[in-house]
This record gives C-alpha cells, sequence and structure tokens, in this order.
C-alpha cells in the first residue's frame, strides 16, 4: 500500500468517524433532558451569574463526596 | 460518555486536539515522505545569489511580489511557464508570497536585466511612471552578509543533502556544477568574483570601485538573485 | 463597600488591558502609515532619506500584521481570559500564590517578547514566513509564553468551584493548543550558526521543509493562525460578553457547543484555499476550497446563535452602545465567515487571489470583528476592574459611527479595487495579446487606495476616542458599588 492510498483510507474512515462522533453528539445533546433529566441550557446560568459570592450551577466539592 | 467529557478539562483537551490535529496528520505529515524532486535544470544557489536571497528577504520583497505563476493564459502571457513543484526544491523558506502589488517575479531573469535593476531598485517611478514602489537607495551602500549565507550554504549541505559541488543535470543534456568552498575565506573570494560578473553590466562607479576593493553591496547580491530567477 | 470575604483579583487583566491599547494603537498606526503610502509612494520617506531603510512600506509591512495579530488581539484574548476565566470559573485568582506569580510571569516575559519582535522587524531581521517571521530566539521566547499561559489556564480550572466549564473555556483552551500546534510545526528551523560551526549571523536560520512543502506547513498554520488568533478566542469573549452585558441568557448553549466541535474539526482543512492554482497537490486545494464552503455552518451556527440571544431585547441595540459594538462585531462575522468562502470557490479565487479583495477581506473580519469585540469587552471590563463608571456614553456612540464608517469605506475600496485589478490582469485585446501592462492595473488603484487610506484613519481617530475614554474611565469616572455592576455596564451621558 503505497502512501498516497493509505492517506486517502485513512482520510476517508476517519472522517466517518469523526461525523459520527458529532452527530452522536447531536443525539445526546438533544435527548439528555429526556433520558438524564439534564439540560444543557442551564449551564448557560455559568455567564449570568458569576459573581464570586453567587452559587455555582454544578459545584465541584458535591460531586467528588459522591 | 459526552457528559463525562465535558467535566474532564485534561480529556476534553484531548479530544479537541485530536479534532484540530487530524487534518495536518492526513494532509500534510504523509507529503514529507515524498520530499520535494527538483526538475532537470533547477540548481541550488550559489554563495552571492543566496546572499541576494537574504537581502530580497530582510526588505520583505515578497510582501508586493509573488513567485508562483498560475497556470492561466493570462499569467504564462505576462510572466512566462506556469510554476512546478520541483522548480522550488531549493527554495528555504518558499518566497510564493500572498500579495501581488507588484509584478512576479518568479522569471524576472528571463527579462530583466542587471542595468534595468541598477536604475529600478535606485528611482522605481523613474524607470516605470506610476510606480509605487519605494526606492531601495540604502542597498548601494550596506554590504551584503556573505558570512551568513555561506553558513547556511553549509548546513543545508549537511543537514538537508543539497547538492553542492556535485554534476546536476540540465535541460540540454549537460551537467552542471554549483561549486561550494571548503573555507569563509573561499566562500568571499568565489562570491566576489561573481559580483564581479554582475558589475561589468552595471554604469555606477562606486559600486564597481566597492567591489574592485573587496566590499559587495546588497545591490549586487540582489540583481545576482534576481538574475537566477529564471 | 459591601462585606465581601473574597473578590476577583483583575492585576493581570489590567495589565494586559493596558497592552491591548497601547499595542493597538501601535498596529494600527503603522497600518494607517502603510495605506497612505500605497497611495502615495512619497510617505516612504516620511522621516527623510536617512532613515528611509526603517520606514518604508515593505520594512513595515510584517509590523503591521504582527502587532495587530499579537500584539493588539492577542493582549485582549489575555485581558478577556484573566478577567472572564476566573468569573466562569468562579475562583479568584487572589487563591493562589502561584498564579497570581505566572500571570505575572506571563505579562512580563510577553512584552519582552513584543520589544524583540518590534525590534528585529525594524532592523529586517525575518524568515518572511507570513506571521511567523521571527527567528529562531524569539520563537523560543514566544513558545515559553504560551506553556505560562496554559499553565495559568489549567492551574485556574484545576482549583474551579463550578464544575461544568462554560462554552468560552472550550474556545480558550482550543485557542491554546491550536496555535500551540500550528507554531510548533510551522517554525521548525535549523539555526546556522551552529550546523556551520559558528559562521555568520547568530540569529539566522532555515526552514526545515522546502518550497512546495513549506508553503503547505506555512499555510495550514497562517490560515489556522486567522482561526485561533482571530476566531475562536474571539467567540469565546463573544459567548461570555453578550449575555452578560445584554443580561440574556445564550440563545441555545446546544448550538453553541455543536458549533464548537464542527469549527475543531473542519477548520483546520480550510489552509488549503491559500494554495489553489498552485504546485501542492490537486486534492489538497479541492479539500481546502471544500472545507472551506463547509465552514459556513460551524461559523454562522455562533453568529446567529449571538444575534437571537438579543431576541425580544433588540431595544437594548438602540439604547447601549457597547450592545451596537457587540451586535455588529457578529454580523460581521457572519458576513466575512460568507466571503471567506465564497473567495475560496476555485473559479472565484482565480480572479481575486494576489489582489487587494483579500486585503478587504481579511480588514473586514479583523476591524469589524474582532476589534469591535475586543473594544467592547474592554468596555464592558473598565467598571468592573477599576469599580468606575464608563467616562462617556456619547463618546463611545461617536466612536461607534466613526469606526463603522471607517470600516465600510476600507471594504468597499478594496473590493472594487481587487477585481478591477483581477479583471484587467486576465484582459486579451481582440488579437489575443494581453490588453494591459502591470503599471497600468496599478495607476487605475490610485483612488480606492486613497479612500482605503481614509477609512482606516477613521478607524484609528475611534481607536483613539476608546484609548481616551478607558484612560478618562480609569482616573476620573464616577465610583461605583459591585451591585450596579451586574449586567449592563455604567456609562456616564
Amino acid at each position: 500500500m503505497d502512501i498516497a492510498t493509505f492517506q486517502a483510507y485513512g482520510y476517508f474512515f476517519l472522517t466517518a468517524f469523526m461525523v459520527l462522533v458529532l452527530y452522536g453528539y447531536i443525539w445526546h445533546l438533544y435527548t439528555a433532558k429526556k433520558k438524564y433529566g439534564k439540560d444543557y441550557e442551564e449551564y448557560a446560568d455559568i455567564a449570568l451569574h458569576d459573581d464570586i459570592t453567587d452559587k455555582p450551577v454544578e459545584k465541584i466539592s458535591d460531586e467528588e463526596k459522591k | 460518555m459526552f457528559h463525562w467529557l465535558e467535566k474532564r478539562p485534561f480529556f476534553f483537551a484531548v479530544g479537541v486536539f485530536i479534532a484540530i490535529a487530524f487534518a495536518g496528520l492526513v494532509e500534510i505529515v504523509p507529503n514529507f515522505y515524498k520530499a520535494s524532486q527538483p526538475v532537470v535544470g533547477t540548481t541550488p544557489y550559489s554563495t552571492l545569489e543566496l546572499a541576494g536571497r537574504h537581502v530580497y528577504i530582510k526588505n520583505s520583497c515578497n510582501a508586493c511580489h509573488s513567485q508562483l505563476i498560475r497556470p492561466f493564459k493570462a499569467e504564462t502571457d505576462r510572466y512566462g511557464h506556469y510554476s512546478l513543484s520541483g522548480e522550488y526544491a531549493y527554495d528555504r523558506p518558499f518566497l510564493w508570497g500572498s500579495k501581488r502589488t507588484g509584478p512576479d517575479l518568479m522569471r524576472v531573469g528571463n527579462y530583466r536585466t542587471t542595468d534595468w535593476h541598477e536604475n529600478h531598485m535606485k528611482d522605481p517611478a523613474g524607470v516605470v511612471p506610476g510606480s509605487i514602489m519605494p526606492k531601495y537607495t540604502w542597498m548601494y551602500t550596506n554590504l551584503a552578509d556573505i558570512d551568513t549565507a555561506y553558513a547556511e550554504q553549509i548546513t543545508i549541505k549537511n543537514v538537508f543533502a543539497v547538492p553542492y559541488n556535485k554534476p546536476i543535470p540540465m535541460k540540454d543534456g549537460s551537467t552542471s556544477v554549483v561549486k561550494l568552498a571548503d573555507t569563509l575565506d573561499g566562500a568571499h573570494a568565489s562570491a566576489l568574483e561573481e559580483a564581479k560578473l554582475v558589475t561589468a553590466d552595471m554604469k555606477d562607479q562606486a559600486i564597481k570601485d566597492m567591489v574592485e576593493a573587496g566590499n559587495i553591496p546588497e545591490i549586487v547580491a540582489i540583481i545576482a538573485y534576481m538574475n537566477s530567477l529564471k | 463597600m459591601e462585606n465581601r470575604p473574597l473578590e476577583y483579583d483583575y492585576s493581570v487583566a489590567k495589565m494586559f488591558m493596558l497592552s491591548t491599547v497601547v499595542l493597538g494603537i501601535v498596529g494600527m498606526l503603522v497600518g494607517v502609515i502603510l495605506a497612505w503610502q500605497l497611495a502615495f509612494p512619497g510617505a516612504n520617506l516620511f522621516l527623510g532619506e536617512a532613515l528611509g531603510e526603517y520606514t518604508n512600506f515593505s520594512r513595515l509591512r510584517p509590523l503591521h500584521t504582527d502587532a495587530v495579530i499579537f500584539g493588539f488581539t492577542l493582549s485582549g484574548v489575555f485581558a478577556t481570559w484573566y478577567y472572564v476565566g476566573q468569573r466562569v470559573l468562579k475562583v479568584s485568582m487572589a487563591e493562589s500564590k502561584l498564579l497570581m506569580f505566572l500571570g505575572k510571569l506571563h505579562f512580563w516575559l510577553y512584552l519582552v517578547g513584543v520589544a524583540a519582535v518590534v525590534v528585529s522587524l525594524v532592523l529586517g531581521i525575518t524568515t518572511s514566513k507570513e506571521y511567523a517571521e521571527f527567528e529562531w530566539p524569539i520563537d523560543i521566547a514566544i513558545v515559553i509564553v504560551w506553556v505560562i499561559w496554559g499553565l495559568s489556564i489549567f492551574g485556574l480550572i484545576g482549583i474551579r468551584r463550578e464544575r461544568s466549564l462554560y462554552i468560552s473555556i472550550w474556545y480558550y483552551i482550543a485557542t491554546f493548543l491550536g496555535i500551540a500546534m500550528l507554531y510548533l510545526f510551522n517554525n521548525m528551523e535549523v539555526p546556522t550558526y551552529f550546523a556551520s560551526g559558528g559562521i555568520g549571523a547568530w540569529y539566522h536560520s532555515v526552514s526545515m521543509y522546502a518550497g512546495t512543502n513549506d508553503a503547505l506547513v506555512q499555510w495550514w498554520y497562517g490560515h489556522n493562525a486567522v482561526a485561533f488568533g482571530f476566531t475562536v478566542p474571539i467567540v469565546a469573549m463573544i459567548y461570555y460578553f453578550l449575555p452578560k452585558e445584554s443580561g440574556q441568557a445564550v440563545y441555545s448553549y446546544k448550538l453553541s457547543l455543536l458549533s464548537f466541535w464542527g469549527l475543531m474539526f473542519v477548520y483546520l482543512w480550510a489552509g488549503g484555499h491559500h494554495l489553489l492554482f498552485s504546485t501542492v497537490p490537486d486534492w489538497m486545494q479541492t479539500m481546502g476550497s471544500v472545507f472551506s464552503i463547509v465552514l459556513i455552518l460551524p461559523s454562522w451556527g455562533s453568529a446567529i446563535n449571538m444575534l437571537l440571544t438579543m431576541k425580544g431585547e433588540w431595544q437594548q441595540v438602540a439604547s447601549s452602545p457597547l450592545i451596537k459594538f457587540m451586535v455588529l462585531a457578529s454580523t460581521f462575522y457572519m458576513f466575512s465567515t460568507l466571503e471567506g468562502p465564497i473567495q475560496a470557490i476555485k473559479s472565484v479565487n482565480a480572479l481575486a487571489h494576489f489582489t487587494d479583495w483579500i486585503v478587504g477581506h481579511v480588514h473586514d473580519g479583523v476591524l469589524g470583528w474582532v476589534g469591535f469585540m475586543i473594544m467592547a469587552a474592554l468596555f464592558h471590563m473598565a467598571p468592573r476592574v477599576f469599580k468606575r463608571e464608563i467616562y462617556s456614553k456619547s463618546m463611545m456612540n461617536s466612536q461607534f459611527w466613526i469606526q463603522t464608517l471607517g470600516v465600510i469605506l476600507y471594504f468597499t475600496s478594496m473590493w472594487i479595487a481587487g477585481i478591477t485589478q483581477g479583471m484587467m490582469w486576465r484582459a486579451h485585446d481582440e488579437f489575443g495579446n494581453l490588453a494591459y501592462s502591470f503599471i497600468d492595473t496599478v495607476s487605475v488603484l490610485h483612488p480606492y487606495f486613497t479612500i482605503r487610506a481614509v477609512g482606516g484613519t477613521l478607524y484609528l481617530v475611534g481607536f483613539l476616542m476608546f484609548a481616551w475614554n478607558m484612560y478618562k474611565t480609569m482616573t476620573a469616572g464616577r465610583r461605583v458599588e459591585e451591585s450596579e455592576l451586574q449586567n449592563a455596564t455604567p456609562m456616564a451621558a
């Protein structure tokens, strides 16, 4: 297999893989609310409530206790 | 899986890196196995020509002049045969440029003479009325850096196996050798010899005198470089 | 003052805000000088015949591009990082002595690097590769500065209180990684002094790549320096500053994540469009063309997301000059991310390449999108950082209109200039000979070069107004309390 063929295969399969991952991600984003009760739009609040005295949207220490 | 990634900056960064490195990996890396092969007739630069190329770079001539003739009739009519990949085999760095404020210079050696450059660099608008190119008067007094050019020649010969002192096939079937001196003094001597060939066609007596005295001004080096662009 | 146990520490952000303004003035001033030199070549000797070597167009041109990219824009990116980073991670730099030290070291080393770049470019010490002109000693310094910034990013992330990373942080991380990879690969070079055993200039180096390969790596870098310097970090800014200033949540957080991955994957392929009809392999040229067009999707994903964030709140555009800046910035982003792909279509590129149309495209992106967004970010930050009100709202308004006019004059004149020259280069007479000599195609551009210089000058005037307004805000603005700094930025009439 010469380098050009290798390049072509590499290109094709990696692109196909990346496309699958990207579409999988879209699927995940838009079904997450139903499946896990997780709403991505909540994260937008990170910017709006960003004072040092504001409560974090997801506190880091809570998760670590799990 | 995705949600897990979003909270782990390290793995996230790895993901980003894969996504952005992917194009380079597929597009660029394989081509380095096929290093540029010179076309027949392409020779490495001599010491004086390389010093001239450094003058070209020092003054960012490539900001306004391209060295890439595209395969269109309008371009081949104006500048000559379209560019071939192998013609650039000894160009480190490449000087294609990205803007043609002035004309392309890929083959300027075919249609401009030493005499023309000598007048033009001093006063571009005097030679081409309406030209917006600045005057490059300091090239007539600054000295060309032969030392650095020689250092670069040694470097590319040793590191990248550029064929100095080796027979190189020419278009007419003969071979030609680009000599590289063994010592720095030898390099100066051969550059001076070349410089005298250039000044033979020049009119400015001050330049001729400088070269006679063993000093090579930038203008002589850059003209040697321009004349080599064919 | 309220009693607050902990405050965000903006001392590093302040330093970078200062360098943004100063280097912005330098970069734009050099740009304006260049524009006048093209219109009136006599201006090449504006400091006299003796200094002609250092003031002519070709010597100054790399200084302009680098001062704007690595001076103005990068300073803006760093300034906003040291502001936004703390806030969305909800952690103060005052909490870590190490991060504070790294931040300050970052700034001072960066300044040393900038000074070295200015001196070396004026002296003509350059590798000639666009936006990578620096010789190896400066390259090493730049790598060190970059690594320190990386430590600073990941250090701050390491001590964060907010579990999830806000979308802006994603874009900052991508900026860091993207530039690191591109810069390293494009600047592979061999120092000739050491390789030849001590001959010649110590700073000189020769590229590891030759000819076509060198061009390929350079434009893979060059195009993506635009991607990761002018697009990704600026998107990071607008995703934070527009919602915060308007008090509106991002229209769709999901769309922002999608556009992010789309952009990451597609952008790197598009570099080939700088090399259409050159000697690089044909399939790469086609790939560059195709991916450039696909790139419209993630770019517009972000831009539309921004415009829709203003949904129901459009009256703010009329009332707040700061929102005006950001809405115009995202509009220019949409505009130039449509123009770019059009220019990447092979038949269009055949006409546009090497002409002023490309210069126009770069500038509607940089003046309209990057410049406006960075100024808006600094306007938003200033009251929070200095605890003072913006000095003059009316001055902001007039600055906005002066600069908008400047940008419009700039890109319209460059469109006409580029297309005119491109058409004249290819024109043939009835016998099949070239209709125009090269100088004909230059002389015809004079009026457009003049209009462009006027447009650029207007933009610079606006930027000086911005600098003055910032200075007065810092020294003479009315003092404000934290409670006034929630969303809309306080401004004095």
